[in-house]
């Protein structure tokens, strides 16, 4: 059996471009972005646009009897604006969130992964549903992700 | 349903073992009931990636982190999956079935049966697996998911593989694993990054039986890289280290570029090109690949 060298070559090249490719890639983009002079907050369509994403929400978790007990006893108005002056910050907008932490907002709930991942696909469709591009959702959900563990800690 | 049929009647029958006989069936029912019903786990779509060819949840080489399904805390999940590949001179054929509890426990089981279209007669073995998520969350972990697992391999028959040289007809592969999720990473799309160690004493993946002259038990590194392009449609790459134990079967580490639809949480389509190096003597195999999973 005498192929197996050359061919071996062949297989670590082709492997070898392949992930290069994408590491030049993921450098390229994050360069990009970098200097990227638009924000998140403006790719989301600004104030308008996530004050109609998380008017959509609230009618989605209205929908959802598993996630809407947890709204029994909250101020939907306030609850309303606190949420679209947190995206506003969280997406560098000219907003500052000035509600409770995420742990206190949450705490003893009993909310388990599968509320939050209800939550999550709730919200990512209210943004579709808005029109929203998909790198700006994927990008505001990015930024979101790491609250999981606040959310969680208190439960 | 074309596709469903052409997959489940190929011209010459696939399932000749009694395993494989009682999971097509399954297998139907279980696709039935997917197209049915609307319950399915509550992670993200994509998130418990396809069936691989040993049965646990991964990409198609490799298995990945994250348990099989979109079970999640709380909720139990059953996946069914055929899978297809054709290579120049073997073609190998898979059913499987797995289990995700809690998204804690994933068991699954497989059998492989490879036809040896060139050489002659076949192939096959089963493969028993468990896997335990340690800690995190492909999405929502700063470390991203890890896990451990464990894959039991018994040839039908080990005639051949032991006139190759393997030492055994079992053997048990262990894994470490760990999958990460980049939020927006490659123009605003999410990439899926997944690593694999692996101990191992099979050749070729079990199916020409375990250690050999050169060498027995060794570790294997296994990676993937995915482009989610949309939320529901993956595109990546994938790479399996292999051992090469056999002094008359080289073997080579293998490769695929794959792709993999999500139509809803119930069915994914994968589709893959494959580059598995020289197999039993024949040298350059290179070929297409077919999977179908359902979840419930």
């Amino acid at each position: 059996m005498s192929f197996p060298h050359k061919y071996n070559r062949t297989h670590r090249g082709l492997i070898a471009v392949i992930f290069a490719t994408i590491a030049i890639t993921l450098a390229g983009c994050t360069h990009q972005s970098a200097t990227q002079s638009t924000t998140l907050y403006e790719r989301l369509g600004g104030q308008g646009t996530i004050d109609t994403v998380v008017e959509n929400l609230l009618y989605r978790i209205a929908d959802d009897l598993e996630v809407v007990v947890f709204f029994a006893n909250t101020n939907i108005d306030l609850f309303a604006e606190s949420l679209a002056s947190q995206l506003c910050d969280v997406s560098d907008g000219p907003c500052r969130y000035e509600g409770p932490p995420m742990g206190r907002a949450h705490q003893h709930m009993g909310l388990t992964d599968a509320h939050f991942n209800r939550l999550v696909e709730h919200l990512d469709a209210a943004m579709q549903a808005q029109g929203i591009a998909l790198g700006a959702r994927n990008e505001l959900l990015g930024r979101l992700a790491p609250m999981y563990a606040d959310v969680m800690r208190l439960q | 349903m074309m596709l469903f049929q052409s997959m489940f009647s190929p011209p010459t029958a696939p399932f000749r073992h009694s395993l494989s006989g009682y999971l097509a069936p399954c297998l139907a029912v279980c696709l039935a009931f997917a197209a049915a019903t609307s319950s399915a786990g509550s992670r993200i779509v994509g998130t418990g990636g396809v069936s691989a060819i040993e049965g646990a949840a991964g990409g198609g080489l490799s298995p990945w982190a994250v348990l099989t399904s979109t079970a999640s805390e709380q909720e139990i999940g059953v996946t069914a999956a055929a899978t297809r590949a054709w290579v120049d001179d073997y073609r190998l054929t898979v059913t499987g079935a797995s289990l995700n509890v809690y998204d804690r426990i994933e068991v699954s089981v497989a059998r492989q049966t490879l036809d040896l279209d060139t050489l002659g007669g076949e192939l096959g073995q089963d493969i028993y697996g468990a896997k335990v998520r340690l800690l995190g969350d492909v999405l929502y972990h700063p470390w991203g998911i890890w896990s451990v697992g464990m894959q039991h391999k018994q040839l039908i028959d080990g005639t051949i593989p032991t006139a190759l040289g393997a030492d055994k007809t079992s053997g048990t592969d262990v894994y470490l694993s760990a999958s990460k999720l980049l939020f927006s990473a490659v123009a605003g799309r999410n990439v899926l990054l997944n690593a694999t160690l692996r101990n191992t004493n099979a050749n070729q993946g079990g199916l020409l039986g375990f250690g050999g002259e050169q060498r027995s038990r060794s570790w294997m590194a296994e990676g993937s890289v995915g482009v989610f392009i949309t939320p529901q449609w993956v595109v990546g790459a994938e790479y399996r280290q292999k051992p090469d134990n056999l002094i008359v079967a080289k073997e080579d580490d293998w490769q695929s570029l794959y792709n993999a639809y999500f139509f809803n949480k119930h069915l994914s389509l994968t589709g893959a090109w494959l580059n598995l190096g020289d197999i039993a003597g024949l040298p350059s195999q290179r070929g297409g690949y077919l999977s179908l999973q359902a979840a419930f």
